[in-house]
């Protein structure tokens, strides 16, 4: 007789990790982002500085 | 330019509610396989994944060409975008590949071709980066980056298809039988609307992280542009 | 008429071209002899390493033979092709030929006959002494042909990025980490080309390989000849 395996520990793994890894893209996106705001706007405040 | 348009909001909105439904429909909505139990759910959104893996990976070569025959810059930041977002699903792709493999075949890899092919064209995303970060100048960054993105693009197709004779000549051995006989299932209609499913919505992932990618990218040449002009 | 005779001197000056980049390097190398012999030291090193690193028995030998051969080329190839183009570019002979009124294209041809060259002696001077050392004959007419077309496909996209990697910043780790990722189809088919023809087995068992070979051969030397210009332009 056939006896499915109890295998839920590696479907939650699973899910996990693509989870896990997801969230960290995002993440890395969005700082990477604010920090070019951030550049952004003190780049242009030396630009109005700037002796023209 | 940096004020989000409405349309990726929805589209941000869309996404996450397609995956919502897509993780319910793999998790709950379709049965639970007879013969590998709840791990073969990992199959719906490893092969979806991989899908978003292989968009990113024609794009980057469509993209490359483009730079090649306009030299113009968007390209560039679509190509880079591209690379970027296919090295990230790829990654998701092998990982969940693995772990479905460890309890169904004993094993956490089985050089299996197209597995194979997605872990090479891995480190030919790496060299990428690699190349990217090694050069100052902008435009030979960019010309430098879309002649490695036509080299990998026709090598990739090519390198699959010499493994995947090489695997027949060799099969991998786990077990008692060979590691393409094993692992295979029958999917019912359950399955089959959780797999497609998957498949729509990560196409839709696909589009809406590549819109962002590629905002992003634009808006770091904005800033690169910028500092140049001040530090004069 | 005068378009034909324009179209062949034209075709004439290419050929020369090529011809005289790739004589040029042959010629230094024939007078010092630094590549070859760098490259055929790294090669038998790379033998005595496999020596101790494998402790192969007389028949595992036999089937392992052609993925050492190809390691070894792979390693050796990779310095060949750093030192070629490192030369150019630090003697600024780079510039030199830009400035010349030649198809960039005869640039590549040049690069990629004088590489050739060189990688296709040194395996020609490492097959003997494998042969010597392992007692394995190697003089099998396939596997000259095999060896050839491998090195051929090697050379013709390791001779495009090694001018991209000598522009970059860390230059001969670069070169290596392009090549090897995408020169695969190559090591698999050449590998097991020669493997076939060591064992004697069908040729319809080996013609495919040969054929993924040539075709990867003639089409990375025709992607190579088209994008060479964006790689050497200022």
């Amino acid at each position: 007789m056939n006896i499915t395996p109890n295998t839920t520990n590696y479907m939650i793994a699973g899910y996990a990790v693509f989870f896990g890894v997801i969230v960290i893209y995002l993440v890395s996106l969005y700082s990477r982002w604010s920090r070019l705001q951030r550049d952004m706007r003190s780049l242009e405040e030396m630009n109005q500085d700037k002796p023209k | 330019m940096t004020k989000k348009p409405l349309l990726l909001l929805i589209l941000d909105i869309l996404c996450l509610v397609l995956v919502a439904v897509a993780a319910y429909l793999a998790l709950v909505y379709a049965p639970m396989e007879v013969t590998m139990g709840n791990v073969q759910r990992v199959f719906y959104f490893h092969v979806a994944n991989a899908w978003v893996g292989m968009l990113g990976f024609i794009a980057a070569g469509v993209a490359g060409i483009a730079y090649l025959r306009t030299h113009d810059v968007k390209w560039d930041i679509v190509e880079e975008a591209a690379v970027e977002i296919s090295l990230v699903f790829f990654l998701i792709a092998i990982v969940l590949g693995s772990i479905w493999a460890r309890p169904v075949w004993n094993t956490w890899w089985t050089w299996e071709p197209r597995l194979t092919t997605a872990a090479i064209t891995e480190m030919i995303y790496l060299a990428y980066f690699m190349l990217r970060g090694g050069i100052e100048d902008p435009g030979r960054r960019a010309r430098f980056s879309a002649v490695y993105t036509l080299v990998g693009s026709i090598s990739v197709p090519i390198t699959f298809m010499a493994i995947r004779f090489f695997r027949t000549i060799h099969p991998v051995v786990i077990g008692t039988q060979s590691a393409a006989a094993q692992g295979g299932f029958n999917m019912t209609p359950h399955m089959k609307v959780a797999f497609f499913f998957s498949l729509l919505a990560f196409t839709v992932v696909f589009i809406d992280l590549f819109w962002h990618r590629i905002r992003l990218g634009h808006l770091s040449n904005q800033v690169e542009d910028l500092k140049q002009k001040v530090m004069e | 008429m005068a378009e034909r005779a324009v179209t062949t001197k034209k075709s004439g000056n290419f050929i020369q071209a090529v011809l005289a980049i790739a004589w040029k390097d042959l010629a230094a190398e024939l007078r010092s002899r630094e590549l070859i012999s760098a490259m055929l030291v790294f090669a038998m090193l790379v033998i005595l390493i496999f020596n101790f690193a494998l402790k192969l028995d007389a028949r595992t030998r036999m089937t392992a033979t052609s993925g050492i051969l190809w390691v070894t080329f792979t390693f050796a190839g990779t310095l060949g092709l750093n030192r070629s183009m490192a030369v150019e570019k630090d003697r600024g002979c780079l510039d030199g030929l830009l400035l010349a009124p030649v198809d960039r294209a005869s640039i590549y041809f040049g690069k990629l006959l004088s590489n050739l060259a060189f990688m296709v002696i040194m395996e020609v001077i490492v097959l003997p002494l494998y042969s010597l050392l392992y007692n394995i004959n190697l003089f099998i007419p396939g596997l000259l042909l095999v060896i050839l077309l491998g090195s051929l496909g090697y050379i013709g996209i390791g001779t495009l990025l090694a001018a991209m990697a000598v522009q970059t910043r860390t230059r001969d780790v670069m070169l290596p980490i392009l090549l090897f990722p995408v020169v695969i189809p190559v090591v698999v088919a050449a590998v097991e080309a020669s493997s076939g023809l060591l064992q004697g087995l069908e040729w319809s068992e080996i013609s495919y390989w040969i054929n993924i070979l040539l075709a990867y051969d003639v089409i990375f030397i025709a992607i190579a000849f088209m994008v060479f210009d964006y790689v050497v332009e200022e």
